[in-house]
């Protein structure tokens, strides 16, 4: 076990996975000399060489594309975008060419490349720099989602990303960089893609939540344990798809509330899909409707965004005892 | 052939505009044959064999019946839909010619050539246009776009020029991983527009990667001609800007074309990628969508006539004594009876069930898509009830 920050996991998972397979390559801007402007990737190329530790053009769509041309030939590549604020001109690339090819070329090749996305907000980036662009990746199909938000899931996960044989875009929690360090077993086996994990178990209500903010709303659960005696149960998601319905549902089951919360704006965010999921399978155990919190669908502003746009505790703890107040 | 062009003027196309083709030394275009199918060009004639020129003839020919054929198919309501080929055999045919059945091809939307030079069956060729379980892309492509893991093609995206990045990036991987295969990619006028053009050229002239990209120019981007394309007269010369060695050449002489392509493939560790542009020019409808008379005069595909590939490619054998009018019509024939088989094979096979669309999304399928299959598979009955 070491202690690291989530930066020094995520550098340790690329390092492994250099050093144990030759075919994985790192692309992107600035990711070389400097180690990315986060310094995600810092000491690789020094490593591994630039022909591993590759600092590309400054052209995200183009990133993106040759990647899945590299990894259609048999490679690894794993990308990085530098900002996901940046990643929608790789939308098509990602989404209609990545995604599409195992499907399209009738199962006879395959496209396994990680995109790492530093997204979220939380460093008072203003719009383009705290941005959650789940949404427009989940709308599709042949590609996974995943978001770490420990630097033992930031190690692991990244890994499993690696070696998945279909696109895996990585929701990495960028306030969380340097601000989190933990424990990290780097023995553990590499987890399976599509499991949540309850941070808080409870009995009254579930509170559903993925990325940074599954750490301000464990916050939130154990105030309301002693303030108000609610005892919450936290899910944190990890993976958006496929999402674990199983865990969810039992959570349902058991509490019969059901409150999502994410940083992307509400409209057609990701609780959507699981409110919607939650209703067809568990509607019976349902006690209050499904509560969202969530960003408004306005922009994310530089000034009061972290503070206003981003839920806050206030708005989950509120969120939580609106949904346990307005049970039928 | 005429069912494509025989059309009456209803629109108000541009004036048409001369053939590149016949100022090929002003227009820097490399070229071997004339209109008339004479030596009489800018780069010698390789002098390919008979066998050889034979191959080249005959897979164009071929083509052109599949084209024929194909065109009636989806006009008589059996397929879906179709992608002219009419006055563009001759690129495929040549280039394909030029490389190695181990190099990666990335197509564009006309090259059927590819999947019959390398070996695969007419059969399952017309499988793929009506959309077989039994074809390897299982019927999820349109018509016409081909592909197939065993011999190295792989089918185009839709989004024209997507690809591009595509092909530079499997050969980057190959050089980075020591493979021997080199990569071509087809892509037309249109596709140059896309911003993917730019990063592909940009990446290309950075990293050198054992890449040929080949610009199919046949004058129309859909409805679009080259004027409203790009202000500048030619495509090759777009590679100056990145690094990338360029090269223009007849489209419609297969002769230059081989040579052309050849040249780029042998000394790729010297030359790097090379951009080709191949001159040629669409005389039949972009697809069968499309309806030419509303912004082609006739009067242009007339100009364009004389210099038919495979019209220029005969006259150069016959010169030779290689050929004559017995040889051409045993050959029609025999195009014809192999087409019908393969017709009527290709009609008698399955076309995909509903569960079959959700194999390959993943490597492994996941409870969402399971539920989303089993639902629809307890709901629906095989073939659609809304006949």
């Amino acid at each position: 076990m070491t202690k690291m920050t989530v930066l020094e996991a995520l550098n340790a998972a690329m390092a492994h996975e250099l050093e144990h397979d030759p075919d994985v390559v790192l692309l992107g801007e600035d990711i070389g000399i400097a180690g990315g402007i986060f310094r995600t990737t810092q000491g690789l190329q020094n490593r591994f060489g630039k022909d591993r530790v590759i600092d590309t053009p400054l052209d995200e769509k183009g990133i993106a594309a040759h990647a899945v041309g590299m990894a259609l030939y048999g490679m690894k590549p794993v990308v990085e975008i530098q900002f996901s604020g940046f990643i929608h001109d790789c939308i098509e690339q990602v989404m209609f060419c990545g995604a599409k090819y195992r499907w399209v070329l009738g199962g006879e090749y395959s496209v396994p490349m990680t995109i790492r996305a530093p997204s979220f907000g939380g460093i008072m980036g203003g719009i383009w720099h705290s941005h959650s662009p789940e949404s427009y990746f989940a709308h599709g199909s042949g590609i996974k989602i995943i978001a770490p938000n420990t630097p033992q899931d930031a190690y692991s996960m990244l890994i499993a990303a690696i070696r998945d044989p279909d696109p895996v875009l990585v929701l990495e929690p960028v306030p969380l960089y340097r601000t989190l360090r933990g424990e990290v077993d780097v023995d553990l086996p590499v987890p399976e893609i599509g499991k949540a994990e309850i941070k808080r178990p409870g009995a009254d209500v579930t509170a559903l939540v993925y990325g940074p903010l599954t750490h301000k709303t464990v916050e939130v659960a154990e105030s309301l344990s002693k303030e108000k005696n609610i005892d919450v149960e936290v899910i944190d998601l990890k993976s958006l798809i496929p999402f674990d319905i199983d865990t969810i549902i039992s959570s349902v089951e058991k509490t019969g509330k059901l409150v999502i919360i994410h940083e992307a704006s509400q409209t057609m965010g990701f609780g959507a899909e699981i409110a919607a999921s939650v209703q067809s399978k568990a509607f019976g155990y349902l006690e209050a409707p499904i509560d969202r919190v969530c960003a408004p669908d306005v922009p994310h502003s530089y000034r009061v965004g972290d503070e206003f746009y981003i839920p806050n505790k206030d708005r989950i703890r509120a969120g939580i005892i609106k949904t346990m107040e307005a049970v039928y | 052939m005429s069912t494509q062009t025989d059309k009456k003027f209803t629109g108000n196309p541009r004036e048409p505009v001369p053939v590149p083709l016949s100022r090929a030394n002003e227009l820097d275009i490399r070229q071997v044959l004339d209109s008339e199918g004479n030596v009489n060009g800018n780069i010698s004639d390789p002098n390919l064999s008979e066998e050889e020129m034979r191959k080249f003839y005959e897979m164009m020919m071929l083509v052109r019946a599949i084209d024929d054929r194909g065109w009636k198919l989806q006009r008589s309501g059996r397929i879906a839909f179709w992608i002219p080929i009419l006055g563009q055999e001759a690129v495929q045919v040549a280039v394909t010619c030029a490389l190695d059945d181990h190099d990666w091809i990335f197509r564009a939307h006309r090259e059927l050539a590819v999947w019959l030079l390398r070996g695969n069956s007419l059969e399952m060729m017309f499988a793929q246009f009506y959309g077989a379980e039994q074809e390897p892309l299982r019927g999820r492509r349109l018509p016409c776009l081909i592909g197939s893991r065993d011999i190295n093609l792989i089918s185009s995206t839709t989004q024209v020029g997507a690809s591009l990045p595509h092909a530079v990036g499997a050969a980057w991987a190959a050089k980075l991983k020591g493979g021997k295969e080199k990569v071509l990619i087809f892509f037309g006028d249109g596709s140059a527009s896309r911003g993917e053009f730019h990063s592909a050229m940009n990446f290309a002239g950075i990293h050198q990667p054992p890449v040929i990209m080949v610009c199919v120019n046949n004058g129309w981007a859909v409805t679009t001609p080259l004027d409203r394309q790009t202000a500048v007269d030619n495509f090759a010369s777009k590679g100056d800007s990145y690094g990338v060695r360029n090269v223009r050449v007849d489209g419609n002489d297969p002769l230059a074309l081989y040579t052309v392509t050849k040249d780029a493939h042998d000394n790729i560790e010297k030359y790097g990628p090379t951009l080709i542009e191949a001159v040629t020019f669409r005389l039949g409808y972009h697809t069968s969508s499309d309806n030419p008379d509303l912004y082609r005069h006739e009067q242009e595909c007339e100009l364009w006539r004389p210099w038919d590939p495979i019209r220029r490619t005969r006259l150069y054998m016959e010169n030779k004594g290689w050929w004559d009018q017995s040889k051409e019509d045993a050959l029609i024939t025999l195009h014809q009876d192999e087409i019908q088989t393969a017709v009527t094979s290709a009609e008698a096979m399955d076309i995909p069930g509903p569960a079959s669309q959700f194999d390959d999304v993943f490597a492994e399928t996941n409870w969402m898509l399971e539920e989303q299959k089993a639902r629809i598979l307890s709901e629906v009955s095989e073939g659609s009830s809304d006949d």
